[in-house]
């Protein structure tokens, strides 16, 4: 008549070891799967413009080099003020986490306006392929397929970014009550490799956009 | 990461990365042939290596985690690698009911 034991402990310590490496390695499992997705759209990339290079050299000057360099700067500050929040959540310096995660869903909101300003642009000059494609100087297929990968690749990293956004700003209006903080200290940690990520994404993005022809 | 890396290490990685946005920016205003790209390719690619190592601190990472870092790297080249081999060394046949315009 003995009770068996419950095969869960009533509570399991909050703060292991291991329970951060399995939620990092979770995370990093999920973007294991997000690199190919976003691989198979730098395939096509790569198939497009190894078939029309001069092609996309066109596309390419069609595109805002300054807009999108600035864009690249904006992001790569946003991942130091998000590595800085993950730091000194685990250095314990919560009120400096709360203004750094906020930092870093400003810096993505800024990103994200200025891709828009961008996509305003290219309505206007005719370049959004099936909607509203105007352009009819040379090499017009492959100027349209360099739009269409392009609304394709930044569209879908413009949507990671707003969840981005979205998770690190609730993370910042769930950090002011500290009744839990060794748990969100490493869901702050796997939302940085996630936000990390999309910025390596776009790291890649921003050559193969903007950068293809600017000598000319 | 039981004592955590200390922030200057953050602001230097930061500084690279902007040093080489600038560094790539200013690199594809001169013609250099194939290699703009190359060029442009290389610097994202240490850019990618700077904010996986000191930003996703894959530089203190297990073991266990790095192999999941380079397994996605793996299997990224394993697409590239295949299909690049396919697109290399395929001749387009057209079909006899292709189009005369090739399409």
């Amino acid at each position: 008549m003995s009770a068996a034991p419950s095969p869960v402990p009533a509570a399991i310590p909050a703060d292991i070891p291991w329970r951060r490496e399995t939620d990092s390695l979770g995370m990093w499992i999920f973007l294991a799967t997000e690199a190919m997705f976003f691989g198979v759209l730098f395939l096509a990339y790569a198939h497009a413009r190894i078939a029309d290079p001069a092609g996309f050299g066109v596309a390419s000057r069609l595109t805002h080099a300054w807009l999108g360099t600035t864009n690249t700067a904006i992001l790569l500050t946003s991942s130091l003020t998000m590595a800085l929040a993950v730091r000194n959540g685990w250095a314990g310096r919560r009120r400096s986490v709360i203004a750094l995660l906020w930092a870093t869903a400003a810096l993505g909101a800024a990103f994200i306006a200025v891709k828009g300003v961008e996509y305003a642009l290219e309505w206007r000059d005719g370049l959004v392929p099936v909607l509203r494609f105007t352009y009819a100087g040379s090499h017009a297929q492959a100027v349209e397929r360099f739009f269409f990968l392009y609304f394709a690749m930044t569209g879908v990293h413009a949507v990671h970014l707003s969840i981005g956004v979205a998770l690190v700003a609730w993370l910042a209006v769930r950090d002011r009550d500290p009744s839990h903080p060794v748990r969100r200290r490493e869901t702050a940690e796997c939302l940085g490799l996630y936000w990390h990520f999309v910025d390596a994404v776009w790291i890649f993005l921003y050559p193969l956009i903007y950068l293809v022809e600017l000598w000319r | 990461m039981n004592s955590p890396p200390p922030v200057r290490v953050y602001l230097f990685t930061w500084l690279a990365l902007m040093a080489l946005l600038a560094a790539t920016f200013t690199a594809a205003h001169f013609r250099l042939g194939a290699a703009n790209a190359a060029v442009g390719l290389a610097i994202a690619a240490a850019k990618v290596a700077l904010v996986g190592l000191f930003f996703m601190h894959l530089r203190r990472a297990s073991a266990l985690i790095a192999i999941f870092a380079v397994g996605a790297l793996f299997w990224i080249a394993i697409l590239f690698g295949l299909s690049g081999a396919d697109y290399a060394t395929r001749q387009v046949s057209p079909a006899p009911w292709t189009a005369p315009d090739g399409h």
